[in-house]
Order: structure tokens, then sequence, then C-alpha cells
């Protein structure tokens, strides 16, 4: 996960729903020809710094999380786990969600600082 | 931390995205139409995968505006035809655009009864169109009748053009062309006829020079614009003549055209006008569909695919050579079928089986449930693990939840 040439924003994000379906939209466009690819990626470049910082001041929820760490892995500033049997307390512990697995994949959060 | 506010942070994504690429489009020349199909598709989009509950309506996604511009040409030939129609000139001397006058319906091109009314192929024969192109041989055969059906068959199809432009307006232009047009068929119809024969009525018939003979377009033109200079001296004989030379320039082609340049048969044998337009059109989607084939359809695009499809680049330009009559293939006949088989064949079947086993491995790894996040700290000692995470999206058990801060505590 590499920061993105036009500033220091992760394009990490696209890999989530929100930028999936970003993608998707920008595919059908330029499959039929509205637009074309350059323009597309402009609009991914926007998308990584309008979601970094939304996350970072829109959102104020917070999360604990336990499990079992199955895999880690760490390589270019990039840490990846893959944890089991993972359970996620969120709104103080009122709501519990569990999963069998999750893979986090995770970016320096210093680096997006340094914008 | 809850998938209520999901809807709202992303909604907010949304905006701040459209709004922020908004100018990015203006400056490349985009309308703003399909910045807003971007913003409803994406939405949809994100709607189906019901990974949360979103503020907005999912709606169907506006149709594309249609193209005016041919119309709009259309339109202004049209006008122009019913200003400068003479009406005492039925002749095939004005064979341009302009003078729409011309003859006999096309069959079904007719939007009113006046159009079948003057449907003479039957009468054609009498038509002094002996022409024959060794090319254009048609299955029945006219014995040539003296006489001048001709001259009423074009009194009638200048009326019946004339009612139609009067009735339809611009949109009638079509038609008359499609009429004008017809004429001409005749010529080509009564075929079996001895090129002697032919050569010598139209020597008497036919005031016209030699080099109406000539089959290829650049005559045919050079000869319009003469005809165009004398129309009095040009009787109704010129049709057949024109037709010769159309006849030399036929075009495979839909079958459909406005202002007729090129004539070309179908399936069936008839004779059917191929319009500037249409021939415009025809090559455009030649042109956009070699387009796309490089292109690739889109972005995310393998770079090996990209690189793969631009070589073809150049063997597209060769075929389209070779489609117009160039003289030499270089690279073999079938380049485009190699082209296709190259997706589906060799390379594909090597590298598509590892694709689905590397997304195979993701997908046994994680089962889809990701969390995508920046890290402040990961701190492990012996195989406790801590770390604190931040500005996080986590998509579990089919829902999405977003986090500023996460905390996680697992044992290796």
């Amino acid at each position: 996960m590499a920061a993105n040439g036009n500033a220091n924003y992760y394009d990490l994000y696209r890999h989530g729903s929100l930028g999936s379906t970003l993608t998707d939209a920008l595919d059908d466009l330029i499959g039929a020809e509205r637009m074309d690819p350059q323009l597309a990626m402009k609009v991914l470049m926007q998308f990584d710094r309008v979601i970094t910082e939304a996350l970072s001041e829109k959102v104020k929820a917070r999360l604990t999380f336990k499990g079992s760490l199955d895999t880690y892995r760490f390589c270019d500033e990039v840490w990846t786990f893959l944890i089991k049997n993972v359970t996620f307390k969120m709104d103080g512990g009122q709501s519990v969600v569990t999963a069998d697995k999750v893979k986090i994949v995770s970016c320096s959060a210093k680096r997006s600082d340094e914008k | 931390m809850s998938n209520n506010t999901v809807g709202t942070v992303y909604e907010h994504i949304i905006n701040e995205v459209i709004n922020a690429v908004r100018v990015d489009f203006e400056e490349n020349g985009v309308d703003d139409s399909v910045l807003e199909e971007l913003k409803k598709g994406w939405q949809h989009k994100l709607s189906q995968l019901n990974v949360a509950q979103f503020p907005w309506d999912p709606k169907p996604e506006a149709p594309p505006p249609a193209q005016t511009a041919q119309n709009a040409a259309a339109a202004v030939n049209a006008q122009a035809a019913a200003v400068q129609q003479p009406t005492a000139n039925y002749t095939q001397s004005t064979l341009s655009p302009q003078t729409a006058a011309q003859p006999l319906s096309m069959p079904g091109g007719q939007p009113n009864g006046n159009g079948i009314a003057i449907k003479t192929e039957p009468a054609l024969p009498n038509e002094p169109a002996i022409k024959q192109e060794p090319g254009t041989m048609q299955p029945m055969m006219h014995p040539a009748y003296p006489g001048n059906n001709a001259a009423r068959g074009g009194m009638a199809a200048q009326r019946a053009a004339q009612a139609i432009a009067s009735r339809y307006g611009p949109q009638a232009q079509a038609s008359i062309n499609a009429i004008h047009q017809q004429t001409q068929i005749p010529g080509q119809a009564p075929q079996q006829q001895p090129q002697q024969q032919q050569q010598q009525q139209q020597q008497q018939q036919v005031p016209n020079p030699h080099q109406q003979y000539q089959q290829n377009m650049a005559a045919q033109m050079q000869q319009r614009m003469a005809q165009q200079q004398q129309p009095g001296q040009q009787p109704q004989q010129q049709p057949p003549n024109q037709q010769n030379g159309l006849g030399g320039a036929q075009v495979d082609g839909p079958s459909d055209g406005f202002d007729g340049v090129l004539m070309r048969r179908d399936a069936n044998g008839n004779p059917v006008e191929m319009g500037r337009v249409e021939i415009d059109n025809l090559l455009h989607a030649q042109l956009l569909e070699r387009a796309k084939q490089r292109e690739g359809g889109g972005l995310m695009l393998p770079l090996k695919e990209a690189t793969k499809n631009r070589s073809h680049g150049t063997t597209a330009a060769t075929k389209r050579s070779r489609v117009r009559g160039g003289p030499s293939q270089l690279d073999g006949n079938d380049d485009d079928d190699d082209d296709e088989f190259d997706e589906d064949a060799i390379n594909s079947d090597l590298d598509d089986p590892e694709d689905e086993r590397d997304d195979d491995d993701e997908e046994d790894e994680a089962s889809g449930w990701i969390m995508l996040c920046l890290y402040d700290k990961v701190q492990r000692v012996k195989n406790k693990w801590k770390c604190t995470l931040k500005d996080g999206v986590l998509t579990v058990n089919g829902k999405e939840y977003v986090f500023h801060k996460a905390n996680g505590e697992y044992e290796w």
C-alpha cells in the first residue's frame, strides 16, 4: 500500500466497499466511453484524500477487538494481520460482533500525518 | 461506533468526492451529467452491497442524452432542398443532396402514402437505363421500353417529395433522398444487355462525357459538378449514367442512408443507398470499436493485457487498409481472429487459473471480512500483540463499520 503520487494519501481504502463501488462505477463510464481513464484516476485520488480526511474528522467511534493471531506480516510499512475468532466490541461494549476470521491491512498513521 | 453512522459518513464522502472532481470534469470537457451519473452509479452499487443503511434512494440511471448533431445537419440540408428545389428540373443532373426532388419512393422508406403511390419499379424498364455494371448484375431482366414513363415517374416523384418536405419538414430529408436515389436504381436493373448496346443507347440518349463510364467515385464527383453547372442540358436519360458511376462504388454497410452517395446491394440483391452520414457512422463505429479494443474497456486493466492490446493497434491499422482494398497483406489473413483468441486461448488459460488461485487464497485467509485502517502502534511481547489502529473501515458479517480508533489484543 504505497501512498499515491498526488499527496501522501493511501489508496488503501480503494479496496473497501466504498472504493470498489466507485471503481466499478468509473469503469462503467469508461466502458461506455463517457470519460477517459485519466479523469478516473483523478477521481480516485480525490477519493483517497476525502475518505482519509472524513474518517479522521467525521468519525468518533471507538472499537476494541480480541482474537487469536493466525498470521502477521510487515512489509513496506504495511501490517497485515489475519486474526481468527475475533470479537469486536463497539459503543463501549454495548454491541458485540464476532467473526471467524478477519484480515487487517494497516498502513502507518505517521506517514499519512505528514501530508 | 456503529453501523448507523456509516450511511451518513459515506454520503458525506461521496458528495465531497463528487464536488472535488467537478473542476476536473470541466477541465476535461466532460459533461456534468456524466458526473451525476457517476454519483448515481456509485450510490447504486453501494446500495446493492447492502453493507449499511444509506440515506439515498437508489435511482435508475438516466439514459444518455441522444446525439442530435446529425439530425441538425439533416435539417439544414432539408431546408436547403426546399428552397432550391426547382419545379421543372427533375432530371438526375441534380444528384447533389440539395435538390431532393427526385422520383420514386424507396420501399418502406415513406412515412406517408405519397411515396407508395409513385412506386414504379415495374415500369422502370422504360427508362433508357440499360446501363450495365459487370459487378451489379440483377436477377431480373427488363426489356427497354420506348416512351417516357420515366418522365411521368419523375413528375410524380417530385410531387411526392415536395409533399413530404412540406408535411414533415427536415425529418423527411432522408425519405426524399431515398426517393431521389430510387430513380437511379432502375438504371442498374436491366442488366443483361450487351455492353455495346448500352453504349450506343447512352450515346444516343445521353449527351454526357465519356468519363461517366468510369466506375470510380472521383469521376462521379466530377460529373456531378459538371451537371450542376449546366442543368438545362441534362435530360432524364442521365440517371443510368450516374448509376453506372455509382454502381462501381458499391460499399458494404447498413442499409438506411440519408443523402445517398454510394450504392450497395443487400442480401436479396436489392439496391440500397449509402448516405454520407451513414458511411461516416459506419467508419466511426468501426473506429470506436477498435479504440475500445485497444483501450481495454476501462480501469484496472492488468498491465500485461494493456500492452498486449496496444500491440494490436498496428494490426488493426493494417487490417483497415486491407479492407479499403490495400494491395498487400504482409501480416496474414487472420490477425483479428488471433487477437480475440489471444485473450481466450493460451495466455489466459495459463494466467487465469493462477489468478483465481490467488483469489482463493485471499478468500481462504479472510472470507472477505477485512479491516482497512492506519496503525499508530504495533507492539509485541512474546506471543501477545497489542496494536492501536485508527481511521478504519471494517467489513464483517456483511456489515460495514467505521471507527476513529481501535485497540486490538491478540495472541499468536
